[in-house]
């Protein structure tokens, strides 16, 4: 049911309630399907930061690490794609989906992969561009919110989709905005988390930490590293669901406060 | 927002309006509304869909999209190696 005007506000309202019914078992289907796609990034740049100048040197190796990764994000594709349904079937019914959710329309899926892959396409050769990022993760949250709307395979139709509610761009850029404070918040937590824990185990548990203290210290490279993946996969999950409903309320955008008032006046009669 | 014109039905203009429909995005009453994968959907587009989904082979529409993904899919994992080394080369 959409309850209120398409807002940034009432996109994120709305999503802590569609993430609140969906996120069991969803979520974890989620995060299990992007983990590998995260750790092979983690990797792909670490390796890339190992070798510095020299990189062009292992493309081979670089190759293989690029290729499985792809691989990995076909993987993490399908799991966006359930966890996008489950949002859109608990936001459309108001309980918690099923195993209805595991039963994405192949025409859906297929053209989510098309998409999607274009979008990621698009990220790798724009991202030193820097205004490339924001962009491509705008398009590529278009791409997954419009994803249910998708019932026929095709090219063209999914595109346009897109173009159509890219038009809402105001309220696209400040959710954006919104979710990269949240990346930020959930890195700060994560730190806060694994030092915490350093902390437990070396004043309850006893046990010399020294070496997990400079492996897990703010400031080592792969440590940074998985902390923006592990912050990524913290946000993501919401960021589905913000895209998921922000097409649901733009979509119905007449329908929002108003059909709430008449559907109140119907029931009232 | 809905102007006072928009508030019914576009199928029974004496009926209040209950929805919206994703396809042709107009306003349609309980009756018109159809609930499909979570999307409301009115009547006549719900059966041009099943009309075109009989009618037209999406035979093409797959062919163009598994080939267009394969393409897209093996330029990321190509793109992802260029612009990295390009960038690790800055380092």
């Amino acid at each position: 049911m959409i309850r209120a005007p398409l807002s940034a506000t009432s996109v994120l309202d709305e999503t802590s309630d569609a993430v609140a019914l969906a996120a069991a078992p969803w979520a974890a289907v989620l995060v299990l399907t992007s983990l590998p796609w995260r750790f092979l990034q983690v990797l792909f740049i670490d390796q890339l930061l190992e070798l510095g100048n020299n990189a062009a040197h292992y493309g081979r190796a670089l190759g293989s690490t690029a290729n499985a990764a792809t691989i990995a994000f076909i993987v993490s594709l399908i799991g966006r794609a359930i966890y996008a349904r489950a949002i859109n079937l608990a936001a459309a019914s108001g309980r918690r989906p099923g195993k209805e959710a595991l039963r994405v329309p192949m025409a859906a899926l297929a053209t989510y992969l098309f998409t999607a892959s274009l979008v990621a396409a698009l990220f790798y050769a724009t991202w030193f561009t820097i205004i490339g990022i924001p962009l491509t993760i705008i398009v590529s949250g278009l791409a997954i919110g419009t994803m249910p709307l998708n019932d026929r395979a095709g090219i063209v139709a999914p595109l346009k989709r897109i173009g159509r509610f890219a038009r809402e761009a105001k309220t696209l850029t400040a959710l954006t905005f919104v979710f990269l404070v949240a990346l930020v918040v959930a890195m700060v937590n994560l730190v806060a988390a694994f030092a915490i824990g350093l902390w437990l185990v070396h004043g309850f548990g006893g046990f010399d930490v020294s070496r997990w203290e400079a492996l897990l210290d703010f400031g080592t490279r792969r440590f940074d590293l998985l902390l923006i993946a592990g912050g990524i996969i913290a946000v993501e999950p919401f960021w589905i669901a913000a895209n998921v409903i922000l097409v649901r309320k733009a979509g119905a955008e007449e329908s929002g406060e108003e059909l709430r008032l008449w559907f109140r006046e119907l029931v009232g009669r | 927002m809905a102007t006072a014109t928009t508030r019914w039905c576009v199928h029974h203009p004496q009926r209040a309006a209950f929805a919206l429909c994703m396809t042709c995005t107009r306003t349609i009453c309980q009756e018109c509304a159809t609930q499909w994968d979570g999307i409301y959907h009115c009547a006549p587009c719900l059966a041009k869909q099943r009309t075109g989904v009989v009618a037209r082979s999406p035979v093409g529409g797959w062919l163009a999209l598994v080939i267009v993904t394969a393409i897209l899919l093996f330029m990321t994992a190509r793109l992802m190696l260029w612009s990295g080394a390009l960038i690790a080369g800055l380092f």
